[in-house]
């Protein structure tokens, strides 16, 4: 999985310690998330996501990583 | 802000410890002590950055928690649990095969516990847990 929480940072222009008040954690967790070090649970995905106005699909991208269980 | 000002109290009393137990003259100054009151000294130092990590996050207004942060702690602990079998595996070989006393090899595996911890700690936190 890899998201695109920099670009869409990037694009609203706030700092990654902006986004983290928002959504509620450090700003080391956003750090975290940016390096792709770190999956989010479920509610701070959907945290994130809430604030870029995206569903979480468009926020956090499933790709088709090795040893990956194929969907459906 | 209760636990990170608990974690400053509880590093002071481990240096007031450590410090009287050199000062009372109990150290004898060999390697192998100085290599122990040292590793205790790198442990405080580690607790001590925690509990500073901790008060900057709150001077910023973010949570001193969050998932992030118990995961890791989470992770490096059952980490750091399984290492630490086999660590006292080798102190149980180790004591068949030399005179030190038994205390002294109980410290130095408690000791050890710790450092395997800070280890465990920073590899969690340099490599990742991306599916944990």
């Amino acid at each position: 999985m890899y998201n695109r929480i920099k670009e869409l940072r990037a694009k609203a222009d706030i700092s990654q310690q902006e986004l983290a008040l928002r959504v509620g954690v450090r700003r080391e967790t956003i750090v975290f998330l940016e390096k792709g070090k770190y999956n989010p649970s479920l509610r701070l995905a959907h945290d994130v996501a809430h604030y870029f106005g995206l569903p979480i699909e468009e926020v956090f991208v499933f790709d088709d990583e090795p040893g990956g269980r194929p969907l459906g | 802000m209760k636990r990170t000002i608990l974690m400053f109290i509880i590093s002071a009393l481990v240096v007031a410890s450590l410090a009287l137990w050199v000062l009372k003259g109990h150290v004898a100054g060999n390697t192998r002590e100085m290599i122990m009151v040292g590793t205790a000294f790198v442990i405080v130092g580690f607790a001590v950055f925690l509990g500073v990590s901790r008060l900057r996050s709150h001077k910023l207004r973010e949570p001193a928690e969050d998932e992030l942060s118990k995961k890791v702690m989470t992770r490096t602990s059952s980490l750091a649990y399984y290492i630490s079998i086999y660590l006292w595996l080798f102190v149980m070989y180790v004591s068949d095969k030399t005179t030190l006393p038994s205390h002294s090899l109980i410290g130095a595996g408690i000791l050890g516990m710790t450092v395997v911890f800070l280890l465990c700690w920073i590899g969690v936190r340099a490599f990742g847990m991306k599916n944990v």
